[in-house]
């Protein structure tokens, strides 16, 4: 997996009725975009360091050049 | 198979600092029972929702409380490129639920008791079916070679 700052990780449920999770990536800890990543979920504030697994996808978001 | 095949879930971490209600929301929040505790890029430890249960409220700990005064430690291991049995004599002689996999001293995830029962009963299920075709339906044997 390979993210930027401000993409989207979705962690997706693994049960039938379980809710997929999201959160926003604040840092990239790894090489060249790879993990780990510091992660912001949801609304709550909370932050974790974050190692994507085959249940994660990454949501690309165009950033404007500062 | 390597154990990073077998792993399903993504790991979460979390730094020794945090307050154990800090775990406690992450696990809601992510939906996973367990945190990797990690200082720096070094993993020291992990801590359970049983660990918040039996080491924390049991115990009548503040919810501010550090998160690394009720973790696991040291982690039980296994490789990430290691063959994926391997993990059976571990959880066999370690009676732990989860490993932490690590490459390199890195930690990469965590794989569950739950991970490998799951893969099992998929190979139960793919070698009963030929049988349970035997048994429900028709017995379908070779046919006799014609004979001249």
């Amino acid at each position: 997996m390979q993210a930027s700052t401000g993409d989207r990780i979705m962690i997706h449920g693994h049960r039938i009725g379980e809710p997929d999770r999201d959160g926003e990536v604040l840092e990239v800890r790894g090489t060249d975009g790879g993990p780990p990543y510091v992660v912001r979920w949801g609304n709550s504030g909370h932050e974790t360091i974050f190692f994507p697994g085959s249940d994660a996808t990454v949501q690309h978001f165009e950033h404007a050049a500062s | 198979m390597r154990t990073m095949e077998g792993t399903r879930r993504s790991g979460i971490g979390i730094g020794p600092e945090r307050t154990i209600h800090d775990a406690a929301a992450v696990m809601e929040q992510t939906g996973v029972g367990a945190l990797a505790v990690i200082d720096g890029d070094r993993l020291v430890g992990i801590v359970t929702d049983r660990d918040l249960v039996r080491r924390g409220l049991a115990k009548g700990m503040p919810a501010d409380a550090r998160v690394d005064g009720i973790m696991s430690a040291p982690v039980v291991t296994i490789g990430a490129d290691d063959d994926l049995h391997s993990a059976f004599a571990l959880f066999r002689t370690h009676a732990v639920r989860r490993l932490a996999v690590v490459r390199d001293g890195q930690f990469m995830g965590m794989i569950t008791v739950d991970d490998l029962l799951i893969d099992l009963a998929a190979d139960l299920a793919d070698l009963s079916r030929p049988i349970t075709g035997e048994v429900l339906f028709a017995h379908h044997d070779s046919p006799v070679p014609a004979t001249r």
